[in-house]
């Protein structure tokens, strides 16, 4: 091949280099916020900041907090927001999917509300920008509270108490749908789960974590491969993964993000969620299909699930020995669990002690 | 007893002139947070992540266009070396405390989808400066080079098209040479000269390369090179290779995956020099007349069960008979390869045990370069959650050049291999 040839070959293959390596496809604003993000490095908790058109008041997070654990703001009375995202859960439920009022089994598993301040997006498929927007979303649910925003609003506006303290949090009558949505935000963004064993570790505690859990850490961290996704002070990218994560036996195949973006990217990409506190709250993935954490590891060990079509390019398998996979179970365990007992150990309110 | 000494010279001037260098680049895991072996095995080996995300151009898969570029985090720098004790017995022992090579590294994303790699490895004159050899005086134990110096442009094609410019790794490497665990012991295959040709299949080649894989885990690589190595192309033709492979089953074939492959070389020399009609001076670029071809073609596979990797390489060289010092009347014909045992135990890989054995096999009338090279080595690594970058490593070899009465040598090394 003479000098002029492999010139030609050259050019010819680096004009389009240029060009296309600077080409984008239009992607939404929220996932450009998500993908901006990150990797970070795991660690303590910043302080949580609350948007500038809805700050943080005492009198606003105690009436957040009434509502949250309110079942009339459902259709018939039986449902609040703390029946699946329940204190005692991990702030979450049961599982292995939510229920509803009149018994209803929905699609996917409660995201937990504890650290929930920190996500970018809401909700598995990310569809809610804020705790504000996520708030009011599971209130009109048919499966869920099975409300209208109307109707809640109407029942909110005959309960004196309520009318009292919405007019003192907020200055205005009547109540609306975004204030409820604003008081419950409140609330949600206290519910912050900090001072684990792995805080005080990495606040230099040497002795938080047992060697175990150390070991667990480590390969968390390395050839778990776990901080691809789970990176950052609340252990999660805020991002959307299909794990391979395959449908319950007679449930309907679950798009997750792409209902959202109609990106086929997304197609069965659901939001990571933080490993804080993980072990309350099994079972586990957004359709609860992982019975416990050590059949959790055990499916990322292989690479992900059986339903590879759309597989994220993130999961490989790992060949985790039972000693490391015992050891990664240790750490989520109890070195990822929150001893801040305000949170951890948060009461319902009983509806003796709701506004009437 | 002269003889004896030379020899042992010439050996010390093998094992100090072929650093083994690579490219283990902590300046990511500095930027992620991430412990080394979210990419490695254990360093040096990539696993499957980190072959990815080299794949990738250094971003990781789905973050494309999202990464931080090296003008948002800390200079993308980072430093490799190994210092320790070498113990080599061939016709008389000697020993010594030696540096095994010392890389400058430097990568990271410029743009979406650009991304660079450069790799400096200054000259060492210590501890064999005093060495003087068959070079004449200058035997540094590292020659300053620009190992790498590449620019990657990704996803030209979305995962089926990128293209890297400039001084890399070759495709053909199905085994890479730059990451191997073994700080002494080449791959014989690699390394071996054969006569007159200024072509080593080791070295890390300046052109261009286009590469991409498949949903179903096909994987290529085509380039067009001067194959030359650093040295400025010596005639008028560039060289070509493919490379070729499939993944079965989950990964890339690094730690997970069943991997085959097979790769081919096509190149040119000059038979003589200069070219009598070239204007160019002797020593210059396309001085070369009379280009005679050589080419090699092989077969590679990784076979990974849990933490085993067992990895293995055969290739065949044929260089023209213009080349050809033992017999011009024949092609010079020549085969070898080795196969490589991998295991990792241990949390997060700590202990890494591996076997190698290497071959050459010359023409006939050429037995006396006859290979044959068993080795093996354990390494420790020492460090925390956040980093695992210090190795403790043993390795042995024996070493036979030659048929009949082969000359054997055995080396030990015990270092420490860190890199930050």
């Amino acid at each position: 091949m003479g000098k002029w040839g492999a010139f030609l070959i050259l050019a010819t293959l680096l004009m389009p280099a240029l060009v296309l390596a600077q080409g984008s496809n239009p992607v939404p604003i929220t996932t450009v916020n998500v993908q901006m993000l990150g990797p970070e490095r795991v660690g303590n908790l910043p302080p949580v900041i609350a948007p500038v058109d809805n700050p943080q008041t005492a009198d606003k997070i105690l009436l957040g907090k009434k509502l949250y654990f309110d079942t009339r703001l459902s259709q018939d009375n039986t449902i609040s927001c703390a029946t699946c995202h329940s204190p005692a859960m991990g702030w979450s439920d049961a599982g292995p999917t939510s229920v509803g009022i009149n018994g209803q089994k929905g699609g996917r598993r409660a995201p937990p509300v504890s650290n929930s301040a920190y996500n970018p997006l809401q909700f598995w498929d990310g569809r809610a920008p804020s705790l504000e927007e996520q708030a009011k979303g599971p209130v009109q649910n048919p499966i869920e509270m099975g409300n209208t925003h109307e109707v809640m609003v109407r029942t909110l506006d005959d309960i004196p108490g309520y009318v009292e303290e919405f007019k003192a949090v907020f200055g205005t009558t009547p109540i609306t749908v975004d204030q409820v949505a604003q008081a419950i935000a409140a609330y949600e963004r206290t519910v912050v789960t900090t001072d684990s064993p792995f805080d005080r570790f990495v606040r230099g505690d040497r002795n938080a974590m047992t060697s175990q859990e150390k070991k667990g850490l480590e390969i968390f961290n390395g050839k778990g491969h776990c901080t691809l996704c789970h990176w950052g002070s609340n252990f999660s990218d805020g991002r959307f993964h299909n794990l391979g994560v395959a449908p319950m036996a007679g449930a309907k195949p679950d798009d997750g993000r792409f209902e959202i973006t109609k990106n086929p990217k997304d197609k069965g990409a659901f939001k990571t969620p933080t490993v804080r506190d993980a072990a309350l709250r099994a079972p586990y993935m957004h359709n609860g299909s992982e019975k416990d954490l050590r059949t959790l590891i055990q499916l990322y060990d292989r690479g992900g699930g059986d339903d590879a079509v759309n597989l994220d390019a993130l999961m490989l398998p790992l060949g985790l020995s039972d000693e490391e996979t015992e050891a990664l179970v240790a750490f989520t365990k109890r070195a990822m669990v929150s001893t801040n007992l305000s949170v951890a150990n948060e009461k319902p309110i009983p509806a003796s002690e709701l506004p009437k | 007893m002269k003889k004896v000494t030379i020899s042992l010279l010439a050996l010390l001037g093998f094992i100090f002139i072929v650093p083994q260098t690579g490219n283990a680049i902590p300046a990511f895991a500095r930027k992620y947070g991430f412990n080394c072996n979210m990419c490695h095995t254990s360093f040096i080996k990539l696993n499957d992540f980190g072959q990815r995300y080299r794949d990738y151009g250094y971003q990781i898969p789905g973050q494309e266009g999202y990464e931080k570029n090296v003008f948002e985090t800390a200079p993308p720098l980072a430093i490799r070396t190994s210092f320790g004790l070498s113990l080599i017995k061939s016709h008389s022992t000697t020993s010594g405390f030696n540096i095994y090579g010392f890389d400058f590294l430097a990568a990271g994303v410029l743009h979406k989808n650009i991304s660079f790699l450069m790799i400096y490895t200054p000259r060492i004159d210590e501890p064999a400066a005093d060495y003087r050899g068959s070079t004449g005086g200058s035997n540094p134990s590292q020659l300053a080079a620009v190992e790498s110096g590449n620019i990657l442009f990704s996803n030209l094609i979305t995962d089926a098209l990128n293209l890297r410019i400039g001084r890399f790794e070759p495709a053909y490497h199905a085994v890479s040479s730059k990451r191997s665990y073994y700080i002494n012991q080449p791959y014989e295959i690699y390394t071996y000269a054969t006569p007159k040709i200024n072509y080593l299949f080791d070295d890390n080649q300046m052109g261009v390369e286009a590469s991409g894989h498949f949903k179903n885990g096909f994987h290529y690589g085509l380039g067009v090179v001067n194959g030359t190595g650093a040295s400025p192309d010596n005639n008028k033709y560039k060289d070509l290779y493919l490379d070729l492979y499939q993944v079965f089953g989950r990964g890339e074939g690094q730690s997970a995956g069943q991997r085959i492959g097979a790769f081919g070389y096509l190149g040119w020399q000059p038979a003589s020099l200069p070219d009598p009609d070239s204007s160019y001076p002797v020593g210059a670029e396309f001085n070369g007349g009379d280009n005679k071809s050589f080419y090699r073609v092989g077969g590679d596979l990784s076979l990974n069960y849990k933490t085993f990797n067992l990895r293995a390489l055969f290739m065949q060289g044929k260089d023209s008979k213009a080349f050809n010092d033992r017999d011009s009347t024949k092609d010079y014909n020549y085969n070898g390869g080795f196969v490589e045992l991998d295991y990792a135990a241990l949390p997060n890989n700590r202990l890494l045990i591996s076997a190698t054995y290497n071959m050459v096999r010359p023409p006939s009338y050429d037995e006396s370069n006859r290979i044959n090279a068993f080795s093996g080595l354990i390494r420790y690594y020492l460090g925390d959650w956040t980093a695992v970058n210090v190795a403790l490593h043993a390795e042995y070899t024996h070493r036979e050049v030659g048929k009949d009465q082969p000359s054997k040598e055995d080396i030990f090394l015990l270092l420490v291999d860190f890199d930050f």
